[in-house]
Order: structure tokens, then C-alpha cells, then sequence
């Protein structure tokens, strides 16, 4: 039972991986703070090889994970290096999206609002090489604060009335209920006032998962439901086509279900074999 | 609408094939480009600096002079009269209705001086006083009451590069010299890096000096803001156009011409989508040409499609735009006319993406709105658009003065 939630959390990695890749479509954060210094033929050469790298990670990814390969294997240290890249790039791209917008507080919550994305692949690195109890732990709390920092980041853009997730609403409404547009600014008013009522919802959970010695089901059902949720808003909203949008958000509800899960297995040994 | 004539996909890059003497382009010396910056009207004193000339709704008969001054100062006025061949006639005169420090500044102030009243077509020689400072003499015309010809410049994105920003800066005081034809300026936004840093904004606001002809013609800016334009200074730079925590409206350039700027830095779904289909409603029945612009891109030629796409190319195709202007992406674009996300001869016509000055990206010109007959490429440049009866007429002008790219549209 305990290799299905390693499963779980490689499963979700490469489908945030696959996100990624599918999102280098448009320049990254990297590819804008080096432009200038740089020029346009080299950024687009970084983006194209970050494109490639992240689909032989999935693919590998994947692969590895059949294998189990010892840690101490090449094959192992592989999975150790991928994953380690992995967690390097949603926390490049969390920093440059910061600075390249610096004095832009909606951006500024990117290093906290995307640390569910860079301690997935984290995680698994941990819990690959130091399976013992001690390290679960570590990596339960690790996990619990990136959901924070998620929540806490979605939370004040949301408590600050971020247009994008005015649109988010707006734009599922009219998927849900049919577009009007004599309606368009009555949704508005609904999204701002929503929007508030979120960002404290966002709050009181982060404050109850943090909770010392106490690990609480049902709110960890509660932000996995309410990640997939928002998540799942930018195809509701956009369609189809933004599919990636919501895979590159994945871990958002996918590590607080990873948490109500191990919440109810007794702690074992986490060894490949 | 029928395309008339088309050019080829990409010739950017190339611009050397067509660059003419260095006599008639001399912003591209980097010494001649010093020593105009060099020139540039000093900010920290108590004289006029960072003139400007604002058009929003009605620049027929309206338009809003704006500047800088180092100290809070006293007294500030605008002095202006119809210009005369027989010299400056300043014959009227105007203190600003909006005056306050600017966010973050180090003691600078903003000035709005509305004019109202004014004659369309007609030129205007003004000059600018605080505390018996003067400015240059300098002039603008008004825009149109009756359907003449008449031009306007297009362009987005100077946040960086700001060599490259003075070099397109001069290139539009010398279009706007030569053509009287040419009477303002449309910015796409992305003025700068960070629309939170006075010092940044300051330069940029010194460096729009260098688009000032030597004759002293202005051209009036019709302000679209940007994703980097974020903060108060944006409202206090362009006095606040279109309403707080709005900035969108639209210009009836003349009574058969009309643009829309719209913002895409908030909620593109919900009262702005209201506004805006209110407002192509009232429009297309009264206008030859209805013109959109807006920052983040509905069809990318780098990016993602901003919620521009979703949310307000329906209301363009409903309406029958005759053109939309994008920025953003840091390259030079045109699309194949497009209408429920296809190719479709009676469809609307995208062009863009921002290149005044900012470092170029490399478009993605697999894109099927960016193949034949529209095109991708990258390098500085302005667009160019000639409203008139018969056509409207689009070109890309680069730096060194040559085409880059071009097209006729017919009315529809």
C-alpha cells in the first residue's frame, strides 16, 4: 500500500511535468529575465531544451519507476538527478516570475503559491533515499507546508481581488450557466465578492492543517477537493485546450490528497523492495 | 473586407537590403543617439520637463497637456492659440485642473492641463509655464471633424532596451515631421519594467521628448496599459484614462474612425466584456474603420492567448473589426484574417506585437494564423495606418526606415 502513494506522488509529478512542457508553448519566466542580456535566438534555444528535458523526465520518470532501481545504482541516481530538476525548475520559474514582476504583489506570492510544485518532486527524493520514520515525518511536514504556502499565496491573491481569478469565475459561469452578456458584470460582482470569502476559507484550512500533533482528515480532503477544484476552473473557464493549466496544478489537490491518504496508513518502512 | 495586396511571410532581419543613408536615419549613430539624449530637458528644477500630449475621448476637440516639474511650484499654465503663419498667436491660456506629487517620486510633480474647445483640424501652438519657467514652443493638431485622411502611429513595448527605445523614438519624430497627415500615437503598453519605479517611468517620460520634431510637433498618446504598467503612476503619468481602475475607452478619432483601447490587466469577462459590447454595438454602424487595442495578445505570436481570446474576439467577430492591435511579445506580427478560430477571408485582422524598443523574441511562426498570407518576424519597429475613404492602409516602418511589412484593407 505504501509503493501505491510513492506511485501516487511520481504519477503526479510527471503530470506536472507534462504541464510544464506543454507550457513552454509561451516563453518562461527565464526565458523573460534573460531576453535582454541574452537575445531572443539563445532564451528560445533554452526554452526549446527545457521543453525536451521535461518530456524525457516524464517519460523516464515513468520508467524508473517500474525499475525500481537501487538507490545507490546509476539508474538511481538518475531518478535522484530528474527529480532534483524537476524541483528546480517550478522553483526557478516561481522566482523569475517574481522578479521580472517586482512590485507586482499578485506575483510576488509565486515563491509560496507554487511550493506545492517544487516539494512534490522533493518528496520523493526524500523518501526515496531516506525512508526511515523520522524522514516521513520530515516529509509529511514538508508536504503540509507547500500545501500552506499554496493556499496561503491562492489565498491572498484572492483576499486582493486578482483579476485573472475574476475571469476564472466569470468564465465558468458562463460555461456552467450560459454566456450573457448583460449578466457579465453582476458575475463580476459576484466573483469579487466571493473572492474575499475564499482567501478566508483558504486561511482557516492552512491554519487547521498546520495544527501540531494533529492531522485532520477531512481538511485534507477539503483542500484536495477545493485544489482540484481550481485547478480544474482554468478548463471550465478556458476550455479544453488550456488542459495543461490544470496539470501543472495538479500537486495543488493532489498533495493534500496524498496527505489524507498516508494519514490513515501506519507508518512503514518506505524501501523499494 | 478584401485583402488588396499582401507581402511576403518574414523579411525581418533583412532590413539592411533596404536601409537608406545614414544621412536621413542618423538616430542609428550611437553618438548622434548620445547627444540628442544628452539634450534632453533636465527634470529635478523647477522648469517644465517630460511634456506630453494626452488623447482620450474626444481629440477633435479635447486633448490634455501634461509635465514635470522638480518642485511642487506655484503657479503653472498652459498658454496655446490656433498657430498662424505670421507667428506663435498664444492666445489663450489654461493652469492645470489635476496637480500632485507622483507615487515614489523624489519630489517631482505631475501636471494635467485639460483642453477643451479646441477646433478640429486644426494646429495648436502651446507653451508651458511653471513659476516663469518656459518650455520650447510646441504644436499638435487636432483630430478630424469631417472624414479627411489623416495617420496615426502604433507601437507597444519600450520597457527595455532603452537605446533601442530613444532610436524608435527619434524615428517617430522624423515620420511625424514629414507628414502632416500624421497626428498621434497610439502606445500598446509596457511602458516600462516595473510601473511601480518613478525612476524608471522618469526616463522613460525624458525620453518621449525625443519624439517631439524638431519643429516642436507633438504627437498626442492615446495610452493603453500594460502588464508591467501596474501601480498609481500610470493614472497620474496619463491622468488617469478612461477612469480609475479602468482605463479602457474609446477614441472617435473622426467621425468615421474609432478605437478602442481596452485593458487586459483586469477582468477582461466581466463589466469591460459589457462595456466593450455596448460599445462596438453603438460604433459600427457609425464608423468606416473600428479599430481595438489592448496589451496581452488574443492570437500570440510567442505567448499564450491572454483572455482576450475567450472573452472578447467573439464581440470583434460579432462586430466586424476592420483591425486589432496587440502587443507583448516582443515581435512583429500579422495574422491571416481570422473567424471562429480559422482562416476566413471576412474574419479580423490581428498585427503587433510590441517592438518599440524592447529586445526582440523569436516568433513561432508554425502558428496557422501566421502563415501566408500573414507573417512573423522580429526586429523595431512602428506601425504606420492611413485612414481614408477609400482604404486603410497598414505598414510597418523598422529603424532604419524601411518596410517590413504591409496591407491594404478595404471597407467592409
Amino acid at each position: 500500500m505504501q509503493q501505491n502513494l510513492i506511485w501516487f506522488l511520481r504519477i503526479l509529478i510527471v503530470i506536472q511535468s507534462l504541464g510544464y512542457a506543454a507550457k513552454l508553448a509561451a516563453p518562461s519566466a527565464l526565458n523573460s529575465h534573460l531576453l535582454g542580456s541574452m537575445g531572443g535566438s539563445f532564451v528560445s534555444g533554452l526554452d526549446h531544451a527545457v521543453w525536451l528535458f521535461l518530456l524525457f523526465a516524464s517519460v523516464a520518470l515513468l520508467m524508473l519507476g517500474f525499475l525500481r532501481p537501487a538507490v545507490s545504482s546509476v539508474l538511481g541516481k538518475v531518478d535522484f538527478t530528474l527529480l532534483g530538476l524537476l524541483a528546480l525548475w517550478p522553483f526557478t520559474l516561481a522566482v523569475f516570475s517574481w522578479l521580472n514582476n517586482l512590485g507586482d504583489a499578485f506575483h510576488a506570492t509565486d515563491p509560496i503559491g507554487h511550493a506545492v510544485r517544487f516539494a512534490a518532486p522533493l518528496a520523493l527524493v526524500i523518501l526515496s533515499f531516506n525512508p526511515n520514520k523520522l524522514w516521513q515525518t520530515r516529509v509529511d511536514w514538508l508536504l503540509r507546508l507547500s500545501v500552506a504556502g499554496a493556499f496561503i499565496g491562492h489565498g491572498l491573491c484572492a483576499w486582493w481581488i486578482k483579476p485573472s481569478f475574476i475571469d476564472l469565475i466569470v468564465g465558468t459561469l458562463d460555461t456552467f450557466l450560459g454566456q450573457d452578456l448583460a449578466a457579465s458584470a453582476s458575475r463580476q460582482t459576484f466573483a469579487e465578492v466571493s473572492l474575499p470569502l475564499i482567501a478566508v476559507q483558504d486561511f482557516i484550512l492552512v491554519a487547521l492543517l498546520l495544527l501540531p500533533n494533529r492531522k485532520i482528515r477531512t481538511v485534507a480532503m477539503w483542500m484536495a477537493l477545493w485544489g482540484f477544484v481550481t485547478a480544474m476552473s482554468r478548463m471550465t473557464a478556458y476550455g479544453w485546450s488550456n488542459w495543461h493549466d490544470l496539470a501543472l496544478r495538479i500537486c495543488n489537490g493532489g498533495i493534500p490528497l496524498f496527505l489524507w491518504y498516508s494519514w490513515k496508513q501506519p507508518k512503514t518502512d518506505l524501501t523499494h523492495s | 473586407m478584401k485583402l488588396k495586396t499582401l507581402s511576403p511571410l518574414i523579411l525581418l532581419h533583412f532590413s539592411s537590403l533596404f536601409s537608406v543613408s545614414g544621412e536621413q536615419t542618423p538616430w542609428l549613430d550611437k553618438d548622434y543617439l548620445e547627444e540628442r539624449t544628452r539634450q534632453l530637458t533636465p527634470t529635478r528644477t523647477a522648469a517644465p520637463s517630460q511634456w506630453r500630449v494626452i488623447w482620450t475621448k474626444q481629440p477633435s476637440t479635447r486633448a490634455t497637456i501634461s509635465w514635470t516639474t522638480g518642485k511642487k511650484g506655484n503657479e503653472h499654465r498652459v498658454s496655446y492659440g490656433v498657430r498662424s503663419p505670421a507667428g506663435p498667436k498664444l492666445t489663450e491660456s489654461i493652469e492645470p485642473q489635476r496637480n500632485g506629487a507622483y507615487s515614489s517620486a523624489k519630489g517631482e510633480y505631475f501636471h494635467h492641463a485639460r483642453l477643451s474647445g479646441l477646433s478640429p483640424s486644426t494646429t495648436y501652438d502651446f507653451q508651458i509655464e511653471s513659476d516663469g519657467n518656459k518650455s520650447p514652443l510646441m504644436h499638435f493638431t487636432t483630430a478630424p471633424a469631417d472624414d479627411r485622411p489623416f495617420r496615426l502611429l502604433f507601437g507597444g513595448d519600450s520597457r527595455t532596451g532603452i537605446d533601442a527605445r530613444g532610436q524608435v523614438n527619434l524615428l517617430m519624430a522624423d515620420l511625424s515631421e514629414k507628414d502632416d497627415q500624421l497626428i498621434g500615437f497610439a502606445h500598446g503598453g509596457d511602458y516600462i519594467i516595473s510601473g511601480r519605479s518613478w525612476s524608471q517611468w522618469s526616463t522613460w517620460l525624458s525620453q518621449h521628448e525625443l519624439t517631439v520634431a524638431k519643429s516642436g510637433k507633438v504627437l498626442p498618446l492615446i495610452p493603453t496599459r500594460g502588464n508591467h504598467d501596474g501601480g498609481p503612476l500610470y493614472d497620474e503619468i496619463f491622468d488617469t484614462p478612461g477612469g480609475k481602475d479602468k482605463n479602457y475607452f474609446f477614441t472617435r478619432i473622426s467621425p468615421k474612425v474609432a478605437l478602442v483601447t481596452l485593458n487586459t490587466e483586469i477582468s477582461a469577462a466581466g463589466e469591460q466584456r459589457s462595456w466593450l459590447a455596448q460599445t462596438l454595438a453603438d460604433l459600427r454602424p457609425q464608423v468606416r474603420w473600428l479599430l481595438a487595442e489592448y496589451h496581452r495578445p488574443a492570437w500570440p505570436a510567442v505567448k499564450t492567448p491572454g483572455a482576450a481570446k475567450k472573452f472578447w474576439v467573439p464581440l470583434f467577430e460579432q462586430y466586424n473589426m476592420d483591425l486589432v492591435v496587440e502587443s507583448d511579445g516582443h515581435v512583429i506580427k500579422r495574422t491571416v484574417p481570422i473567424r471562429n478560430e480559422k482562416k476566413d477571408s471576412t474574419g479580423i485582422v490581428y498585427v503587433g506585437e510590441g517592438g518599440l524598443g524592447v529586445p526582440q523574441r523569436s516568433p513561432k511562426t508554425d502558428r496557422w494564423y501566421l502563415q501566408k498570407p500573414g507573417m512573423a518576424g522580429a526586429d523595431h519597429h512602428v506601425m504606420r495606418i492611413t485612414f481614408a475613404k477609400e482604404s486603410m492602409d497598414y505598414e510597418v516602418v523598422l529603424l532604419d526606415h524601411s518596410e517590413a511589412d504591409s496591407m491594404t484593407f478595404l471597407p467592409r
